[in-house]
């Protein structure tokens, strides 16, 4: 199980991270860039519970702290990605799932990646951090989020089931 | 609450991550270049990838944009089949892409810059606050950190950091950036910087005696060698100006040429013009007499100038070159001395 489970993890969320930067980004959408990387790292954390949102949220943060296209201090959005992965897999019971309750998780956690991104970054020294755009993006940023999750939740879920069937779901 | 091994496996990955954090403070090569370099480029080819999945679904951005005028034209689409709306979407963004590249050309052309050409292929999470993009030429083609990004309409930005196939390019509007900039048509210079904001910059000058007025162009000042920015690249017009002549400090606000939401085709400037173009670039100026007949390939001026090679990638990569011999290097005096008498009207 834990291999497969590994591949599906790494497949979508490079997925997940190649859509969010060669598209979602350059959609031009008003606030926030719907944060599809995010999204996919909780709904696994849903489904695999908090040690393996942890670990897809550190990796998938990661790569996105050294995609080329970004250029935030490294190692930031993988810290964030990774205690949002863990708090959000300890907080569902896969047994007990209310969609619900997931979107509003998701869409939270969207936001307070926001805020969390701009309170490190602010901390770190970061100069382009402008708290001025910060209410602007949580908000965008909570409804893309819960708008992606009531997309992405389904898809996940169906793909979680069929290649890992052994997993509580 | 946890068992011991997630609790293990929690301390680790939070070690590493405050490892990497303070690595990338200390800033400069630290031990992690090579593998930041192998991360970037195996996301960078995901991203170039990505990026030739998606480009005809990008219109979606304009239908939304303009929804009324849309709807009846989504509706006249429908009735064809989806592979020949592909076939038009496809061919509506080559000739946006071409459009791109004339203007490009025709800025190359004039300041005699010498170019890569390469398209944007992602662009970094507005959450992030840096207004970064990657485009999809880097090391193999020439290119190297610190150069000018250039289109059609002037400056974008600079090159921050590369890899063999792709680099990561930081826009004007980022607020870490400061460019030196001139006023056209004076030798009034001032330090311009990024906002974080998409339409605005801050210019503020060194002479706060001179006078400014809005609807006044800038133009890059230059750097030593031409790096990080070449000399005479249009930047943007002035729309206000705070506080009045004699002032200790006078700021401008300066709404950039370059519509940076919208960037497409940019060309990186591989090698400044030899000598600084003044204000030959800037839209609306007199342009050099050797230059009016652009979008031409060959320039009929006294050094044989810009053969262009337009591969048929669909990524649309070109180079312009000059057949002379390598440029001298740049002096930063040069926007202080009127140039010599070449024909311009500055």
């Amino acid at each position: 199980m834990w291999g497969r489970q590994t591949v599906l993890c790494t497949i979508l969320v490079f997925a997940a991270l190649v859509t969010q930067q060669s598209f979602l980004t350059r959609l031009g959408l008003p606030g926030a860039t719907p944060d599809l990387l995010l999204v996919t790292v909780l709904t696994l954390a849903f489904a695999y519970g908090p040690l393996t949102g942890a670990v897809v949220g550190f990796g998938a943060g990661m790569a996105l702290d050294f995609a080329p296209s970004t250029a935030g201090p490294i190692g930031v959005a993988g810290l964030i990605f990774m205690v949002i992965g863990f708090i959000a897999g300890a907080a569902i019971d896969p047994r007990d799932r209310n969609p619900p309750v997931l979107i509003g998780i998701i869409g939270l956690s969207c936001g307070a990646f926001v805020i969390a991104f701009a309170a490190i970054a602010s901390i770190l020294g970061e100069v382009r951090v402008d708290w001025e755009q910060v209410p602007t993006l949580l908000l965008t940023a909570t409804l893309y989020g819960g708008l992606l999750g009531l997309a992405v939740v389904p898809v996940v879920s169906i793909l979680v089931g069929k290649i890992t069937p052994e997993a509580v779901l | 609450m946890f068992s011991s091994r997630t609790r293990f496996v929690l301390t680790a990955l939070f070690i590493t991550t405050l490892t990497f954090v303070i690595m990338d403070l200390r800033g400069g090569q630290g031990p992690f270049t090579s593998f930041r370099s192998a991360m970037s480029g195996a996301v960078g080819g995901g991203e170039q990838v990505g990026s030739l999945i998606f480009s005809p679904f990008l219109g979606v951005a304009d239908w939304w944009g303009t929804w009324g005028d849309q709807r009846e034209r989504i509706a006249g689409l429908t009735a064809e089949n989806d592979e020949l709306r592909l076939l038009v979407e496809r061919s509506e963004a080559d000739r946006a892409r071409a459009e791109q590249l004339d203007g490009l050309l025709r800025v190359a052309g004039v300041g005699r810059y010498e170019i890569v050409a390469a398209e944007v292929i992602a662009v970094g999470p507005a959450q992030e606050f840096a207004w970064t993009v990657t485009i999809d030429a880097g090391n193999a083609d020439g290119i190297q950190r610190d150069m000018s990004v250039i289109n059609g309409q002037g400056l974008v930005g600079r090159v921050q950091s590369v890899t063999k196939n792709t680099a990561t390019v930081v826009l004007l509007v980022d607020a870490s950036i400061s460019v030196g900039a001139r006023v056209a048509g004076s030798s009034e210079i001032g330090i311009l910087s990024g906002t974080g904001r998409q339409d605005s910059l801050e210019f503020q000058m060194i002479d706060p005696g001179s006078g400014l007025d809005p609807g006044e162009s800038l133009v890059t000042f230059g750097s030593k060698r031409g790096r990080p920015y070449s000399p005479g690249i249009p930047i943007g017009e002035v729309v206000s100006v705070s506080g009045t002549a004699g002032q200790l400090t006078r700021i401008a606000t300066i709404r950039p040429f370059a519509d940076v939401s919208t960037l497409g085709v940019v060309g990186v400037v591989i090698r400044p013009p030899r000598e600084d173009p003044r204000d030959s670039v800037l839209p609306d100026a007199p342009r050099a007499p050797t230059a009016s007949t652009l979008p031409s390939i060959i320039l009929p001026s006294p050094t044989p100038l810009a053969s262009v090679f337009a591969s048929p990638t669909p990524s649309a990569s070109a180079t312009a070159t000059p057949s002379g011999s390598p440029a001298p290097s740049q002096e930063v005096e040069r926007a202080a001395t009127p140039e010599p008498a070449t024909g311009r009207s500055n």
